[in-house]
């Protein structure tokens, strides 16, 4: 059966590749290719998430924190000490795995509801530093033109200059398409089966060998590089950043995105991602109501596919397969 | 009475040397004295049963052994090397693995995935392998595949590998939690109360797969309120009530021990 999938998931992979490659072309102008650049970042953001909620079980309210340091110290490195992008975005990324884990060194004991209110307390303490240190962050007023990233000279092509909303959307979805990549091969080996029978009875993992707050601390670092990641992206693509896209709101968006799509698969939060980030901007003409109409939607999931819009596609998909088999 | 149980474990029974030690144990929860001064040792490829009637404090005596209780006193020597203070996953890299009374599979997973689980501390992967695939990485893979694909058959489930574990039935979920705890190639195997909710079919498969496991060379505990069951397949017997030994020595001498039929035998032949 794997032996299969690994074909299938290569003929996967190309076809994302073609589809963030000829995105841009079919939905032209600056409208749409905003949304599809923030369309990626979220897509990092579920990806982090469901890394430390799908798969380690960890129910981590946190995520806008990570995701907000990133943003924060990548900007403050380029913008205060002149640090060079890529420099400061793998510091970003850093400092939001290193957060992570260390949220994780003293969250690791709690489970369920204790761990929810102490990665939401870790939320709401990040949101007011990023407010009240005024002197490194400016606190409400925000940090205003933050340039993107620099541009890209290789020998014999020519410039790739990020100022291109175009290039910009490349580089980001690029970029989390190695991620996803990268996580597709972890939860694949036996760190994913490790992840998995600590989600699914912990006692049951020690006995098996398996040092559990060890493993819940690697996978808060890994989901917390990833939203922090995001966070990089954000500040250089939005041009300022204001602690409020940070707040603790933010987290929950994420948690949608990852419920909506599948926990504990990697194209669940990938298609919620998208489908959340463009269902409010689709419902965008019918004004206030589509917070209703999305609120409504998010319910309707939660109730009758609680695995999300993966586990409905593979309920499709058997029942196609059914009535193609009693045809026969 | 102890003091003569030490005194043969130290001299070794038929010239095997003592794999598990145990020495003045004591475990208390509240006021309550669940093991109380416990002593003995588990000598090298024996099946060692723990018997007693329930709330005897046997399955605490176990989860003290296995490291998901720490001792109040007292200490627990495996081939020689204290691990009184080790945690229940270093415990298994010792070498002790365990199943559960009260089932504890991973019930969402397939059944095959449940056994692959329990290779954890037996991969042999480069680390970059783990990010990009190589071919350590499918070497692995296919060896734990097909190391659990034998488990599984040597607990008879081999054709259920694709199933959830969830959805077994009681008796086959305690063999694949058998199966589970073998994959993690243990030299002391702890099993708690197999017997529990399974019929008498099902109870005499599991024992004729302890008496195999045991042939292997694996040394087995098992805890048990059942005598007649224990009779049938251990080598050595330890009895306990109220937290306390007993008696301990062979399965034929356990029924003229006084002690034990009024404690136990007693009000069960009546």
């Amino acid at each position: 059966m794997r032996g299969r999938s690994i074909a299938a998931r290569r003929l996967g992979f190309l076809a994302a590749a073609l589809a963030i490659a000829a995105l841009p072309m079919v939905l032209t102008g600056n409208y749409w290719q905003t949304n599809l650049t923030i369309c990626a970042i979220n897509v990092l953001l579920a990806l982090g998430l469901d890394f430390i909620l799908g798969y380690a079980g960890q129910l981590n309210l946190g995520q806008s924190a990570f995701y907000g340091l990133g943003a924060y110290v990548s900007v403050l490195l380029v913008m205060k000490w002149g640090v060079p992008f890529w420099v400061a975005f793998a510091g970003g990324v850093m400092f939001s795995g290193c957060a992570g884990m260390i949220l994780a060194l003293f969250a690791v004991r709690l489970r369920g509801h204790y761990l929810a209110i102490a990665s939401l307390g870790f939320a709401v303490i990040t949101y007011q530093i990023l407010l009240n240190w005024i002197s490194l962050t400016q606190g409400p007023l925000g940090i205003y033109a933050i340039p993107p990233p620099p541009a890209i000279a290789l020998p014999g092509l020519p410039v790739i200059d990020f100022h291109n909303p175009t290039a910009l959307f490349y580089l980001v979805a690029g970029f989390t398409l190695l991620v996803y990549f990268l996580l597709d091969q972890i939860v694949r080996s036996p760190i994913g089966e490790t992840l998995t029978a600590i989600r699914e009875d912990d006692v049951s993992a020690a006995s098996l060998g398996i040092n559990a707050a060890a493993w819940k601390t690697f996978a808060f670092g890994i989901g917390a590089a990833v939203g922090g990641a995001a966070g990089c992206f954000y500040g250089s693509f939005v041009g300022t950043l204001v602690p409020d896209a940070f707040f603790i709101t933010e987290s929950f968006t994420i948690l949608s995105m990852v419920i909506v799509g599948g926990m504990g698969t990697l194209t669940g939060p990938v298609c919620g991602a998208i489908l959340l980030t463009l269902l409010p901007e689709l419902l965008r003409e019918i004004g206030d109501l589509r917070l209703v109409v999305y609120g409504a939607a998010l319910t309707l999931v939660v109730l009758f596919m609680p695995g999300g819009l993966v586990q409905a596609a593979r309920a499709v998909r058997a029942k196609l397969g059914d009535l193609r088999g009693s045809t026969r | 009475m102890k003091a003569v149980a030490a005194q043969q474990g130290d001299h070794g029974r038929a010239g095997r040397p003592v794999l598990l030690s145990a020495r003045g144990l004591h475990k208390s929860f509240g006021g309550v004295h669940a093991v109380r001064d416990i002593s003995f040792d588990i000598p090298t490829g024996a099946v060692f049963a723990i018997i007693g009637p329930n709330g005897a404090g046997k399955s605490t005596l176990l989860n003290l052994m296995s490291g998901v209780y720490r001792c109040d006193a007292g200490s627990l020597a495996f081939d020689g090397t204290d691990m009184s203070a080790l945690p229940a996953h270093r415990r298994v890299r010792l070498g002790i693995a365990r199943t559960f009374q009260k089932i504890r599979l991973f019930k969402q997973l397939s059944v095959l995935d449940n056994v692959v689980a329990g290779f954890h501390i037996h991969h042999h992967i480069p680390a970059w392998q783990y990010l990009v695939h190589g071919p350590a990485f499918r070497r692995d893979h296919a060896r734990c595949r097909a190391e659990a694909v034998a488990l599984l058959a040597f607990v008879g489930l081999a054709a259920r590998g694709d199933a959830i574990a969830g959805s077994l039935s009681y008796g086959e979920q305690r063999m694949l939690e058998f199966a589970r705890a073998l994959a993690t190639k243990p030299r002391l195997l702890l099993v708690d109360e197999p017997a529990a909710g399974l019929n008498a079919a099902e109870v005499e498969s599991l024992l004729d797969r302890i008496r195999t496991t045991r042939d292997k060379g694996v040394t087995v505990v098992v805890v048990e309120h059942n005598m007649d069951l224990v009779m049938n397949v251990a080598d050595r017997v330890f009895v306990m009530d109220y937290g306390q030994q007993l008696f301990e020595g062979k399965p034929g001498d356990v029924q003229r021990n006084p002690a034990v039929v009024a404690a136990y035998l007693g009000g069960e032949l009546m």
